[in-house]
C-alpha cells in the first residue's frame, strides 16, 4: 500500500461513526496519552467498534474484546483509525 | 505472612477482601475509587495472613497517585505472595497486568475472578492450559458468592517463599529488546545500585505525583503506609524481588522526560537503551514493549480461552435507554430527583424524630442545672451542637450514603461521568466530577467527600469548590423562608439561576488559574452489577465513621463556645466587630450574630435571624433588598464547620484556607454588587 493511500483510508476515531469495526493505525499523541490508552487495553492494530455517542461533542463509548470504555473527544480525535466493516 | 491483592479496578479485589477481612476495606465499581490502602488479617488452615488490598492498577506504569503507591508497594518486595485478582469475562485485557506481574518473578497467583460474568460473556476458559502457560497456580473464583476464595489464599500459603516456576523468559520480547534489557539490568547492576534495588520510588519520579502520595491515605491504622521500603531492609530486599531485569524493563519504557531526571549515569543508560530498542525496531521502546506484552497476551489468550457467542442480556437493553441522547438525559433527571426525595423524606423523619428527643433532653438539663449558670449555658450549647450532628446530618447523610453506594456498585455513576462529560468540560472539569456537584445540592459534606473519585488533585479541588458553592438543602432553607417568603418563588428561583452562573463562571476561571491537566476522558464502563449488600453497607458504615470523627468534635465544640459567648453577653461585641462588613453590606448590625452561628450550620442563621431582630416578622425590619442581600451573603459566604473539616480532609489545609477566603470575598463582592443594583430597581 502506498503512503498516500494509506493515510486517505484513515480517519479519527471521534468521525468514524456507523462502522462496525475499526482498526487502530496510529495513536498521536506523546508518551502519556499512549500510556493511557495501552492501558485500557487500547494499541495499535486492535479493532474496536462505537457503541455509544454523547451529544453536545462528550465522549464515545468504545468496545474492544468485549470491555467498554469512555473516550472523551479530544482523545478520540488523536485515534486514528481504519474502516474495515 | 503477607499477602497483596493486586488487580485492575473493577475486577471484584475488594470484594474478595471483604469476603475474607472483613469490616475494613472500600469496594467500589467505579475506576480509581479504592484509592485507600486497607489492611486486614484473616486465618486460613491456622495460618494468619495478612492482607493488603492495593488500590486497582491497569499497569505497573502509573497514571494517578493510587496506582503510584501500589507499585510502590510491590516493587518494595514487601508481600510475601501476591495475589492479582482479574476479572475473567475482561481476560484478554487483565493478562497484561499479569504478564507485568509476572516480571516482579515474586511469587503469584492468578484469581480469576467473576466466572459468572465470563460464562454470561461466553468465554470458556481452558484453566489447566492457562496455569500451565503462566507457570502460576490459577484458581477460579466468584468472589461476589465467595466462591474459591478459601482455595486462593490456600494457594497463596503452599507458595510461600517459592519463585513461579516459569521465568518472565516464558514471554520474550524480540532478541534485540532483550539484549538491550540484559545490558541495562547489567550497567544498573555496576552502578552500585543493587542495595536500593527494591527501593522503586527513586528511579522512576512521576512529576507531581510523589508529592502527592501523601494524599492517598492509608484506610485506617491498620493499613500499610505509601511508601513501603526502608532503606535499612532493602539489604536483603534486593535478594528478593523485583531483580535488576525489572527495573531495566521499567527504565526501559518509561517517559523520556522523566528518565531525563535521574541521576547521569542512568539517565544516560537509559537513554541509550531507549535509542537502541528505537533504532533496531523503528518505534519508541515505550510502544515497542507495550506492543509485544499486548500480542503476548492475545496470542495467549487465544491459546487458552474461547469465546462462543455471547448471550445478549438485559444490560445491553438498559444501556441503550440509560445512554440514549435524549433518554439517558431523561432517565439521569429522574434518577437524580428520586434519589433526592428518598434522602430527603427520610431524612426529615429523622430529623423531627432526633430534635424532639434532643429537646426533652435540653429540658432535662434545665431541671438539673440552674437556666442562669454557666454550666448550663455551655453545656446546652454543646448539646445544641450533638443535635445538630445528629439531627440535620446523619438521617440525611445515612440514607444519602447508602443510595450513592448502591449506584456506585451497580455501575451507574460511570454512566453519568459520560453523560455528563460535555458539560463539565465548559467548567474545566471531567464527567466524572458531575456527582459532586449534583450531591453538593443535598449536602456539601458528602458532596465533598464525593470528589475522591476524581483521580488528579486539582480536579478533587475544583470539583470540591464547586460543590460547595452550591446551595445545599440548608442554605436551600434560608433562601425559601426569606426570599421565597417574603418575595415569592421567582426571586428565589433567580437566586438559584444567579448560583449557576456563578458555578460556571467560577470553573471557567478556575480552569484559567489551574489548568486541566488530563487529557480527556478515559474511563471504563463497567457492566451493570448487582450490589453487595454487604459491601455498600460495609462502605456506608466507613464513609460515616469518617465523618462522624471529623465533623462531631466540631460541631459540639462550635457549639458550646457560642453558648458561652451567650451567656458572657458578647454577642454586642461580636456584632460590632463584624460591623464594618453589616454596615457596607447596608444589613442591620443585629445579624452579625447570626452570620457566625451560619458557620456551625448554615440554617442557623436563619433560626438566629428572627431572634437577633426580635421579630419573626422579618420583612417588618428590613427591606425587601436587604433580604436579598442577606440571602445572597448567607448563600455564599463560608461553607459550614463540618464542610471545611470534610474539605481539609479531602484537599488539605492550604487549599481550604484558599477556598474559604475566595468563597468570603465572592459572597462580598456579590452581594455589595446586588445591593448597588437593587437600590436602582427598588
Amino acid at each position: 500500500m502506498s503512503k498516500a493511500s494509506k493515510s486517505d483510508s484513515l480517519l479519527s476515531l471521534y468521525q468514524a461513526d456507523g462502522h462496525s469495526a475499526l482498526r487502530i493505525r496510529l495513536i498521536s499523541g506523546g508518551w502519556g496519552v499512549r500510556r493511557n490508552l495501552n492501558q485500557m487495553g487500547l494499541h495499535v492494530g486492535d479493532v474496536v467498534s462505537v457503541v455509544h455517542r454523547a451529544p453536545f461533542g462528550g465522549p464515545l463509548v468504545i468496545e474492544n474484546r468485549g470491555s467498554r470504555v469512555a473516550v472523551g473527544r479530544q482523545l478520540a480525535e488523536k485515534i486514528q483509525v481504519e474502516v474495515i466493516l | 505472612m503477607k499477602v497483596a491483592l493486586v488487580g485492575q479496578p473493577n475486577s471484584g479485589k475488594s470484594t474478595l477482601f471483604n469476603a475474607v477481612a472483613g469490616y475494613r476495606s472500600l469496594t467500589a465499581n467505579f475506576p480509581g475509587t479504592t484509592v485507600e490502602y486497607a489492611g486486614g488479617r484473616a486465618r486460613v488452615n491456622g495460618e494468619v495472613i495478612d492482607l493488603v488490598d492495593l488500590p486497582g492498577l491497569y499497569s505497573l506504569n502509573p497514571a494517578n497517585p493510587a496506582e503510584t503507591c501500589s507499585r510502590e508497594f510491590l516493587l518494595a518486595g514487601d508481600g510475601d505472595v501476591v495475589v492479582n485478582v482479574v476479572d475473567a469475562s475482561q481476560l484478554a485485557r487483565s493478562l497484561e497486568l499479569t504478564l507485568e506481574l509476572l516480571e516482579l518473578e515474586a511469587p503469584l497467583v492468578l484469581c480469576l475472578n467473576m466466572m459468572d460474568e465470563a460464562v454470561r460473556k461466553g468465554i470458556v476458559i481452558d484453566v489447566p492450559a492457562l496455569a500451565d502457560a503462566l507457570g502460576v497456580p490459577v484458581v477460579e473464583t466468584i468472589a461476589t458468592r465467595g466462591q474459591g476464595i478459601l482455595e486462593t489464599f490456600r494457594m497463596a500459603i503452599r507458595l510461600q517463599g517459592k519463585r513461579p516456576s516459569s521465568s518472565p523468559r516464558a514471554f520474550p520480547y524480540a532478541p534485540e529488546v532483550e539484549a538491550t534489557i540484559q545490558g541495562l539490568a547489567e550497567a544498573l547492576g555496576a552502578g552500585g545500585r543493587t542495595g536500593d534495588a527494591s527501593h522503586g520510588q527513586d528511579f522512576l519520579p512521576e512529576a507531581g505525583q510523589i508529592r502527592q502520595l501523601d494524599n492517598v491515605r492509608p484506610s485506617d491504622e491498620a493499613a500499610a503506609p505509601c511508601v513501603v521500603a526502608e532503606p535499612g531492609t532493602t539489604a536483603e530486599g534486593a535478594a528478593k524481588f523485583p531483580g535488576l531485569r525489572f527495573r531495566a524493563l521499567q527504565l526501559l519504557q518509561s517517559d523520556p522526560q522523566r528518565v531525563a531526571q535521574l541521576d547521569s549515569a542512568t539517565a544516560e543508560a537509559a537513554e541509550s537503551a531507549q535509542m537502541q530498542v528505537a533504532k533496531h525496531l523503528g518505534q519508541p521502546a515505550d510502544v515497542v514493549i507495550s506492543s509485544a506484552r499486548h500480542s503476548a497476551c492475545l496470542n495467549l489468550f487465544e491459546r487458552v480461552a474461547r469465546v462462543a457467542r455471547p448471550r445478549t442480556d438485559w444490560r445491553e437493553q438498559v444501556d441503550r435507554v440509560l445512554m440514549h441522547p435524549v433518554w439517558g438525559y431523561v432517565f439521569l433527571a429522574l434518577i437524580f430527583l428520586g434519589f433526592f426525595r428518598l434522602v430527603f423524606d427520610v431524612g426529615k423523619l429523622g430529623e423531627a424524630h432526633i430534635l424532639a428527643a434532643f429537646d426533652g433532653l435540653i429540658a432535662h438539663l434545665g431541671r438539673l442545672l440552674a437556666p442562669s449558670s454557666l454550666g448550663f449555658a455551655v453545656a446546652k450549647g454543646a448539646l445544641l451542637g450533638t443535635a445538630g450532628a445528629f439531627a440535620i446530618v446523619l438521617p440525611y447523610l445515612l440514607p444519602f450514603l447508602v443510595g450513592l453506594s448502591v449506584l456506585e456498585d451497580a455501575g451507574y455513576l460511570a454512566r453519568v461521568g459520560y453523560l455528563m462529560d460535555a458539560v463539565m468540560h465548559r467548567l474545566g472539569l471531567h464527567g466524572t466530577a458531575t456527582i459532586p456537584i449534583l450531591l453538593g445540592y443535598g449536602c456539601s459534606v458528602p458532596a465533598v467527600m464525593a470528589t475522591r473519585i476524581l483521580t488528579s488533585r486539582r480536579d478533587r479541588f475544583v470539583a470540591a469548590f464547586l460543590a460547595v458553592l452550591v446551595p445545599c438543602s440548608a442554605r436551600m432553607t434560608v433562601i425559601m423562608a426569606l426570599v421565597g417568603f417574603y418575595l415569592g418563588a421567582y426571586w428565589a428561583l433567580a437566586i438559584y439561576v444567579l448560583n449557576l452562573v456563578v458555578v460556571a463562571l467560577a470553573g471557567n476561571v478556575l480552569a484559567r488559574i489551574w489548568p486541566e491537566v488530563a487529557p480527556g476522558m478515559l474511563m471504563e464502563v463497567p457492566p451493570y452489577r448487582h450490589p453487595a449488600l454487604r459491601v455498600v453497607l460495609l462502605k456506608t458504615w466507613w464513609r460515616l465513621r469518617e465523618f462522624v470523627v471529623v465533623a462531631f468534635p466540631l460541631l459540639v465544640v462550635g457549639s458550646a463556645v457560642l453558648g458561652l459567648v451567650e451567656f458572657l453577653g458578647w454577642q454586642a461585641l461580636i456584632n460590632s466587630a463584624l460591623a464594618p462588613l453589616t454596615t457596607a453590606l447596608g444589613l442591620p448590625t443585629a445579624v452579625g450574630l447570626t452570620l457566625i452561628f451560619g458557620v456551625l450550620r448554615k440554617e442557623l442563621s436563619l433560626l438566629m435571624l428572627a431572634q437577633a431582630l426580635g421579630t419573626t416578622n422579618i420583612h417588618s425590619v428590613m427591606t425587601s433588598a436587604e433580604i436579598i442581600t442577606f440571602t445572597l451573603f448567607v448563600t455564599f459566604y463560608l461553607p459550614c464547620l463540618a464542610t471545611l473539616a470534610s474539605l481539609v480532609r479531602e484537599v488539605g489545609r492550604k487549599l481550604t484556607a484558599a477556598a474559604a477566603t475566595a468563597l468570603l470575598v465572592l459572597a462580598v463582592v456579590l452581594s455589595l454588587l446586588a445591593r448597588g443594583l437593587l437600590r436602582l430597581v427598588m
